[in-house]
């Protein structure tokens, strides 16, 4: 363990796990706990006001870690978007997830920025985490008690814009993504913003789900930037389970999602642009299924 | 802090403020003044540049994460054999016009050439370069610039080697 101290500014610089839990037991300060700094370093107010850091580039387990277990996909939340994008089983096995990350600014910030960092910034228009959703990718939160890390689902992760349920000097150490159960999977993902890079979302939709004997037995629906937290659309959801997919369904579900999705107005977009085309992304999206099936 | 790192293939031991930009060591204390400085926030590319052979926005890495890292700067690419061409490539397609862009343009192309499957689509160029703005160009002759070096197969060869000898022959 390193600690190096400089006009009050304090970092670490932790070797494995065990010494960043040892730092933060030890540690009376409320620490910050960083990886790609990307959107830290770009809030340069904020930047100024950080003097406790936790390098997690330096806990190899968490910056470099990506581990095929038997239920699914374990990713450390401090490993670079593009070890994930270029990653041929995560390519293969969760595609939306790849095509979505491919959408965070550029290449240069895909090399520096980490799922957790857009997880614990916990903007309501973070590109990740609606795709996160339906995933049902489960979070791994430290430090570790008794040896085992708590384990939360995304979707309990906010409070609201910019804010998370996490306590003081507690970090995500991984993100597991569950393989998903179905069979005949379709999925969908999409984002809207001012130009294809480096936009902030005015909204996003990531859809997911599978057939059974013609209907649709499972369905996911999450929107991005329209919620002020990550939550699945239940009810659209439930409109569409155990249906056949035809073209009264596919307009009941856009008029429903319209209804159950909450967005505001603010410099990106406003209200009504939101809900009418989170519905058309919808309507998009399950013509599309409807198409390929 | 002090810390050691490598620019452009010399080691320099320096005395920073562990907050400090990588940007303003490499033009400030350094004088590697090709790298510019745009937005300082991660989306113009001005100041892109390879970070342990990855390219990176510089203002929005801090010097406590440089400790042994290797950096490699537009001028830095004076080593590389492919330099050349790449420079010729772009003059004689107007794609540079006021200049303070193509630094970040140069090290972004040496990275997706390098990186590149084929075939190279205009589509997968502007993906690539969707981090590096142009406010001169208007972008046409920049793509022209990049698909003509792209189409070239001793540019690509000789980029792979540049790499190698950049990145493995000195560890």
């Amino acid at each position: 363990m390193s600690l190096m101290q400089e006009n009050e500014i304090k970092f670490y610089c932790p070797q494995n796990i065990n010494e960043l839990d040892q730092i933060i037991k030890t540690s009376k300060e409320k620490l910050t706990f960083v990886a790609g700094t990307t959107d830290l370093m770009a809030l340069e107010h904020e930047w100024k006001k950080i003097n406790n850091l936790v390098d997690l580039n330096c806990v190899k387990e968490l910056s470099q870690k990506i581990e095929i277990q038997s239920d699914g996909i374990l990713i450390g939340a401090a490993v670079p978007m593009s070890g994930i994008i270029n990653h041929s089983l995560i390519k293969d096995k969760f595609t939306i997830l790849v095509e979505a990350l491919q959408q965070v600014g550029s290449e240069q910030i895909q090399n520096r920025a980490t799922l957790g960092g857009n997880i614990i910034n916990a903007s309501p228009a973070g590109d990740s985490l609606p795709v996160l959703n339906v995933l049902n990718a489960q979070l791994w939160i430290g430090p570790q008690k008794n040896g085992e890390f708590e384990k939360i689902q995304v979707s309990e992760i906010m409070s609201g814009p910019d804010e998370t349920t996490l306590k003081t000097n507690k970090y995500i150490a991984y993100v597991l993504f569950p393989f998903p159960e179905g069979e005949n999977l379709f999925w969908y993902f999409r984002k809207v913003g001012q130009r294809e890079a480096l936009a902030i979302s005015k909204l996003s939709l990531a859809v997911l789900g599978w057939f059974k004997n013609g209907k649709i037995e499972n369905i996911r629906i999450s929107a991005g930037a329209v919620t002020a937290q990550v939550k699945r659309a239940i009810k659209t959801e439930s409109a569409l389970i155990n249906k056949e997919l035809n073209e009264k369904l596919i307009d009941e579900a856009r008029k429903s999602l319209e209804d159950e999705i909450a967005p505001i107005t603010d410099i990106r977009s406003n209200v009504e642009y939101r809900k009418q085309i989170c519905g058309e992304l919808l309507r998009d999206a399950l013509f599309q299924v409807k198409l390929e099936n | 802090m002090k810390i050691v790192l490598i620019v452009n293939r010399k080691p320099y031991k320096i005395n920073v403020e562990p907050k400090r930009r990588l940007l303003d060591i490499l033009r400030d204390d350094l004088n590697f003044i090709g790298t510019k400085e745009g937005c300082g926030k991660g989306e113009c590319g001005a100041c892109t540049v390879l970070l342990n052979g990855r390219r990176v926005n510089s203002c929005l890495v801090p010097a406590f994460q440089l400790e042994g890292s290797t950096v490699i700067t537009v001028e830095g690419l004076r080593n590389w054999k492919v330099f050349k061409p790449i420079e010729r490539a772009f003059i004689e397609n107007g794609a540079v016009q006021c200049g303070f862009c193509f630094p970040g343009f140069v090290i972004s192309t040496v990275s997706f050439l390098k990186e590149k499957s084929s075939p190279v689509t205009l589509d997968k160029i502007k993906t690539a370069f969707g981090g590096n703005i142009c406010r001169c160009t208007g972008y046409t002759k920049i793509l022209a610039a990049i698909q003509e070096l792209a189409d070239q197969k001793d540019i690509i060869d000789q980029i792979q080697e540049d790499w190698k000898n950049e990145f493995n022959a000195r560890k």
